[in-house]
Parts: C-alpha cells; sequence; structure tokens
C-alpha cells in the first residue's frame, strides 16, 4: 500500500520538477545594457524594446536608462524595476531634476560655458510665476511694489553670470495663508496651471498636454495624450527631447486664452483655428508676418525662456527680443559677429540643431545682451538669412536702414512695428 | 534486506500506535527535511548573496530575475523557512498536547525550544539580509527594541549593529548571525535533539506493564513513511515556490523610513501590534521574553500526566499548562490578525 503511495508521490513530484524547469523556458530573457556612462547593467529594454532614442544628444549606448530615470536597473517585475523611477515618467520635472539631468558634467556644469541649464530654468519667470504672483499680490494689497518677492518655490539667490539691475536677489515660497485676501486666495487654487512645475489644467477647453520641468518645453508633446501609454498611434510615449520646439509646444500654455481678474477663473479662447495664421495668436492679438510664418523659438533666445539667473518680476524684464534686434533701426544696421572662435556657444547650438551649416567666418546677428541669434546668417549683400529652428524652412530679411520705414527712433516697441506691418486675418 | 545508513539512523522498531500521522503530526521530522532544505538552499544563494548596503537588495534582484534557476531557488529558501516555522510550533503543540515534555524528556524539550527561538532569529536575520525598504522598519524598530533594555541596552545594540544606526557593519553582522554562527548553533542542536531522543527512551509511550497495543513497525517501514511526507512535502513546496514569490523591495536609500505601511514579518507581528499598547520596553520585550519563558518552563512548572497516559493526545492530569498554551496561542493570532488588518 505505501509502497504505491511512494511511487505516485514520486511520480508527481517529478512532474511537478519538471514543469518548475520547463517553465524557465518560457521566462523572458533578458536583454542586458551597459551603458558607458555608468558601467552598470541595466535591463530596462527587456521589455521596453520599442522606445526611441530620446536626442542623438543622449545616445542608449552612453546613457542607458538609469542615469536619467532612476528605477531597479536589474528587476525584471515591473513594479520593482518602475518602484524607484525618478518623477515618475519625466524624470525632468523640477522637483527631481538636479539628480536626473544634473551634475557638473551634465546640466548643473559651468556657468561661464552657459551649461547651468538647471539653475537658469529655475530662476526664470516660467519656473517662478513670479510675475503673475506679484501682480496679483500687489493689486490686492499684499505687497507695497510690483517688485517680486514670492514665486512657486523658494530661490535663496540669483546665479546670473552677469547680474541685472532690474532683478531681485531672492524668492519666498508663494503660499497664500487663509487669512490673505480672498482674490489672492481664489488666484492660488485656479490660476496655477501654467508655470512649468505645475501640470497643466486638466479642466481645459484646448490641448495643452505636456509634461513639467525641462520637458515641458523640450518634448513635444501636441496632440499626444501623455497620461494614456497604451500602445496606439497617437498615444504612445513620447520619448523625445529636441531643441526644434515648434510654437505649439509654447501654445500649451500660451495663448490659450484670458485669466478673468474680476472672477479669478481663466477663460479659454472660443474660436476653432484652422490654419496657422489663425491658430497661433489669440484672435485679438496683432502681429506681423514673421512673427506667425517663424516659430517662437526662431526669434525668442534662450535667456528669455529658459532664464540667464537673473529673478526677474515680470515677463517683460525677462523677455527683451524686439523688431529691432535682427531688424534694426533707420539709424542703425542690427548687432552682428563675426564667428572666429570654433568653440563659440553658436556652433554647439548649430550642433544640437543642424538647420543651418555655421562656419568660421560666418556673421550671425547677436543681441544687445549678448546672445547669439545662431541661425541668422549676414549674406554678401547685407541681407540675411534665417533658419526655422523647427521647420528648418529658410527665410531672407533685410535691415530697415535705408528702406522707407517711418518710424520714429523711440517707438521701438511692436505695437508700433504693427501699425503699418501687422497682417490682417 | 539490509538497512542502510539511514535506516541506522533510525531505531530497529518503534510503536506502532505512536508513530502514526495522527499523533505526531510528522511535524518534528518535516522540520528536519525543511531545515536541510533551507540549508541547501541558503548554501546555493551565498555564491550570489553581496552583504553590503549597497550591493545587498541588488545582488537578491540578480538572484531573483537574473541567475539561472535563482528564484526557484530563493523562492524555496523563503518558504521552507516559513513553513519551519510553522512546522515547529506544529511539534511544540503537539509535545505539549500529548504530555511528552515530562522527565525523562525535560531537558530535550529545552533543546527544542532553544531550536524554535534559533529558527525565529535565523529567520529575522535571513529577513533583514535582504536590506530593501520592504524590511527597512523591522530592522529600525528591532535594532532599537534591543536599546530599550535597561543597563544592557546600548551595549547589545553595539554589538547588533556596530555603531550607532544601522550601516555597513550591521549588515555584515547579521549576515554573520544568519549563515555561520546561528546556522552552526542550530546544527548541534538538530543532532543533540534527536541524540537525547534515542537516549531519552524514543517517542513517549506508556510503561510495558500499562500498554494496550504491543504493535511495533520496523525502520523500514518508519523509513517509507518518512520518505512519503518528504516527498509530499517537496511537492508542495514546490508548488508554493513556484507560484507564489518572495518578496522583494527597492533598496534601502536613506536612514529616514519612507514606508509607514511597513509590517515586521509575520512571526513577529503580535509584538509590532503589542508595541501600540504601551513602553516599547514592557511590550516589546518584557512581555514576549514572559511568554516565551513561561512556555521554555512548562515541563518545569507543571507535573507531567501519569505514565499510562503518555503516548496519546489530550493525556489526563496536563489541562492546566494546555489552557496556558493554547491562551497564548490565542492572543499571539488576535495580535497578528490585528495588526495585520491595520493599516
Amino acid at each position: 500500500m505505501i509502497k504505491r503511495f511512494l511511487l505516485v508521490s514520486a511520480t508527481i513530484l517529478m512532474l511537478t520538477l519538471f514543469v518548475v524547469v520547463w517553465r524557465t523556458y518560457f521566462q523572458i530573457t533578458p536583454i542586458p545594457i551597459t551603458p558607458t556612462l555608468s558601467g552598470e547593467t541595466e535591463y530596462c529594454i527587456t521589455c521596453h524594446t520599442d522606445v526611441a532614442e530620446i536626442s542623438p544628444s543622449h545616445p542608449v549606448e552612453t546613457f542607458g536608462c538609469v542615469i536619467c530615470h532612476g528605477g531597479e536597473r536589474l528587476a525584471l517585475d515591473a513594479d520593482l524595476a518602475h518602484s524607484t523611477m525618478r518623477g515618475g515618467k519625466n524624470p525632468s520635472d523640477l522637483q527631481v531634476v538636479e539628480e536626473s539631468c544634473g551634475g557638473s558634467e551634465c546640466h548643473s556644469g559651468e556657468v561661464a560655458e552657459e551649461r547651468d541649464h538647471i539653475q537658469r530654468v529655475k530662476t526664470t519667470i516660467q519656473a517662478t510665476y513670479a510675475g503673475a504672483i506679484t501682480n496679483i499680490r500687489y493689486t490686492y494689497g499684499a505687497q507695497k511694489y510690483l517688485v517680486a518677492q514670492q514665486g512657486i518655490f523658494a530661490i535663496e539667490r540669483e546665479t546670473a553670470r552677469e547680474k541685472n539691475p532690474l532683478s531681485v536677489d531672492a524668492l519666498t515660497t508663494f503660499d497664500p495663508v487663509p487669512d490673505e485676501n480672498p482674490s489672492i486666495l481664489e488666484f492660488a487654487s485656479n490660476c496655477l496651471y501654467c508655470h512649468i512645475s505645475a501640470s497643466p489644467d486638466p479642466d481645459a477647453q484646448r490641448d495643452n498636454s505636456r509634461f513639467t520641468g525641462c520637458a515641458a518645453c523640450h518634448t513635444p508633446t501636441i496632440g499626444k495624450d501623455i497620461n494614456n501609454s497604451d500602445q496606439d498611434e497617437n498615444r504612445t510615449p513620447i520619448h523625445q527631447l529636441t531643441t526644434a520646439i515648434p510654437y505649439t509646444q509654447c501654445n500649451t500654455c500660451h495663448n490659450q486664452g484670458n485669466y478673468n481678474l474680476r472672477t479669478m477663473t481663466f477663460d479659454y479662447r472660443d474660436d476653432k483655428p484652422f490654419d496657422r495664421l489663425h491658430d497661433y495668436y489669440q484672435p485679438i492679438a496683432q502681429f506681423t508676418r514673421c512673427e506667425w510664418t517663424l516659430d517662437c523659438a526662431d526669434c525668442h533666445t534662450r535667456h528669455e525662456a529658459m532664464g540667464d539667473g537673473n529673478i526677474y518680476s515680470n515677463q517683460a524684464e525677462q523677455e527683451y527680443i524686439q523688431c529691432r534686434t535682427c531688424h534694426g533701426t533707420i539709424d542703425e544696421l542690427p548687432l552682428t559677429k563675426v564667428l572666429t572662435d570654433p568653440e563659440d556657444i553658436a556652433f554647439r547650438l548649430s550642433f544640437l540643431n543642424p538647420v543651418i551649416d555655421l562656419k568660421i567666418g560666418d556673421i550671425i546677428i547677436v543681441t544687445d545682451r549678448g546672445e547669439p541669434m545662431w541661425n541668422i546668417r549676414q549674406l554678401p549683400n547685407g541681407t540675411f538669412e534665417q533658419f526655422g529652428k523647427a521647420s528648418g524652412q529658410r527665410f531672407t530679411f533685410r535691415p530697415v536702414k535705408g528702406t522707407n520705414c517711418e518710424q520714429d527712433l523711440d517707438q521701438q516697441e511692436s505695437q508700433y512695428c504693427h501699425q503699418c506691418h501687422a497682417v490682417e486675418r | 534486506m539490509r538497512p542502510s545508513f539511514y535506516h541506522h539512523l533510525h531505531p530497529p522498531t518503534i510503536p506502532a500506535p505512536q508513530s502514526r500521522f495522527l499523533y505526531t503530526l510528522g511535524a518534528g521530522g518535516l522540520s528536519i527535511y525543511l531545515s536541510l532544505v533551507v540549508g541547501i538552499t541558503g548554501i546555493l544563494e551565498m555564491f550570489y548573496y553581496i552583504p553590503t548596503p549597497d550591493k545587498a537588495a541588488q545582488s537578491i534582484q540578480s538572484i531573483t530575475f537574473l541567475v539561472p534557476y535563482g528564484a526557484i531557488i530563493r523562492n524555496l529558501h523563503f518558504w521552507a523557512a516559513q513553513l519551519l516555522v510553522i512546522t515547529i510550533l506544529v511539534h511544540l503543540i503537539r509535545v505539549i498536547f500529548t504530555g511528552a515534555y515530562g522527565q525523562p524528556r525535560r531537558f530535550n524539550y529545552l533543546l527544542g525550544f532553544g531550536l524554535f527561538i534559533i529558527t525565529l532569529l535565523i529567520n529575522f536575520t535571513g529577513y533583514i539580509l535582504r536590506w530593501d525598504e520592504g524590511v527597512h522598519w523591522a530592522l529600525t524598530t528591532g535594532t532599537n527594541l534591543v536599546k530599550t533594555i535597561p543597563l544592557l541596552g546600548d551595549s547589545l545594540y553595539n554589538i547588533l549593529v556596530g555603531g550607532n544606526q544601522p550601516g555597513p557593519a550591521t549588515l555584515i553582522r547579521f549576515y554573520a548571525f544568519h549563515v555561520p554562527i546561528l546556522s552552526t548553533f542550530s546544527i548541534i542542536l538538530i543532532i543533540w535533539h534527536i541524540f537525547r531522543i534515542r537516549r531519552d527512551g524514543g517517542i513517549a509511550v506508556p510503561p510495558p506493564q500499562k500498554r494496550s497495543n504491543f504493535k511495533r513497525i520496523t525502520r523500514f517501514e518508519l523509513v517509507r513513511r518518512e520518505v512519503l511526507a518528504i516527498l509530499i512535502a517537496s511537492i508542495l513546496l514546490l508548488l508554493i515556490a513556484a507560484l507564489f514569490p518572495a518578496p522583494l523591495a527597492a533598496p534601502i536609500s536613506t536612514q529616514i523610513l519612507q514606508n509607514s505601511e511597513a509590517k515586521a514579518p509575520w512571526f513577529l507581528l503580535w509584538i509590532q501590534q503589542l508595541l501600540k499598547y504601551g513602553d516599547p520596553f514592557i511590550m516589546g520585550v518584557l512581555v514576549p521574553s514572559l511568554i516565551f519563558l513561561i512556555i521554555a518552563f512548562m515541563p518545569y512548572i507543571f507535573p507531567p500526566p501519569p505514565p499510562q497516559e503518555l503516548g496519546r493526545w489530550l493525556p489526563k492530569g496536563t489541562l492546566l499548562p494546555r489552557i496556558i498554551t493554547a491562551i497564548f496561542f490565542l492572543f499571539l493570532i488576535i495580535l497578528s490578525l490585528m495588526e495585520l488588518a491595520s493599516i
């Protein structure tokens, strides 16, 4: 009797052993990569086979995945592998960006070489939102002057290479206490969707899908549902970083509508634009042809968008490009410089986004704060050619000097140029 | 048939009524078998496990995900260790509820209880060797409990932790406790425990003049039954190990406890619940020690059953120790369930 039991159970044990061994043949084979920067093998691509390389500047053989995203590099269990990821699907969120993108060899590098991207971005008006906060607090009596005191997060000191006299030294955190003016409280609860630390308004009536942090601008998200990572054509997670930023990405925050200062809510624009001309700006806006045929980033510089380390009190202090930056005035040609140094930052920028083949000896426009307009080159006949950073399109234009322009030298703001040059829609 | 070496580890014959499964529950034998499984799989794990804070959790991830058959071996190690606690408890309860702890077996009962404590310690140190967020709470709380012991606390903490907070010294010490020290102790105690069974006259039976059933089974039959039990236990163990992976979490990254929902290992949940009721020394050290001491010295406190009552369940004259044991276990189970239910 017992011998029969022995035989049966021995057979079952052998079968169980066989099944256990057999199962291992159907397990996923781990696919390793050992990025040269970390030298530590990681197995993320075992599952993430279909993720495109994020950018030519971050090749996967060099960076791998973990150096930016964190996570458990050896785990083949999704929950465990993802448990320690930085910033969820977006390691560039400003809360974690220093760990993900920082480091002296990367984006917290030398101030002199303008490799301190993270430090500068944290001071920019797009991150601090100090402009709106200052205006609201000033309007409702929480501060005496229109000078920034508070931002989305505290900044202990500015990090500017050149201190701008307009800028302030530090910001404290905007955190309205309950006994503050009700309008300020309303503002705090309704209006803090448009800085790069905030996720966009979930109740938006327009496409405003974007990530936070660096990816807010550098990852093209328009038309994609970033909260859904189903393997559907339009819903695949966007794994891209680029400096070729189209206006549509800027418009995930800008040109969405207007604040209603009485109700402290946001009124979304209600037009249904069908082409670029109508989509670019809100219906009430005035603009010239170049302002909608080019992309925002074609004229607005890095320091305007990503900050120069100074803490400004409003957008107008940080934004300084005018029509005359490229067109000059009736008296003066635009500022230019001859590229003589192969280490010039203009070459670095055009290398990252090769829409123009800059060479030593080329003459490019520079701004009055010294930034290169590296995508605009002077032609031998004195006119200029400009390449769209996102479109790659070539445009040509000529300086104002020597034309019949009737401008007043003291009236260089765009509204004066718009009087003659605005387009009709 | 000539008896083999393995046959010779058993007495030539043993009384049939006391060799039935429903009497012994096979718990002692299974405990030895599970100890063997834990030992062998543990030795295999030692080839890949790296006992340093920055590598420990990662090396376990390697074992789990990358080493051929690593996952099944780790799962076997884990589940055999958990089942071992249960089989030892069942064995302990069997001995108390059959009154088999009386003289001459008093000392062997103590040896067995020592094995139980060592098993809990090996289990706890093994748990800590994961060095991941899943054990962070137990590591912090467990070591801090030691500190609360009056007079000895600080020195004991230093011996255990090797500094003023858990770090590399702690991990290597827990490794030393887990692998060479406690395992050696348990091997010695297992051999001693088995030796004492033979020396104390084998399994507890009434004296010959008081027996009604004189049937005996041979060592050949006994070994066949043992092998059958081992085969069935192996099948179950393999199935559990194949279907339920041993727990794993991200490495401990900072000294700060991040997960407030952390739980103690299941066999210490009752202490975690007790800690909510008062002073950590009283609730976390004194009360559990008292419970253990009372159970450990039960044969010395309570008289054994009369000889004719030996060798069967619920012998007369042992009501009090049975009730006390039952109350203790009920109490521990309720506390554990309360802790499990709390968030």
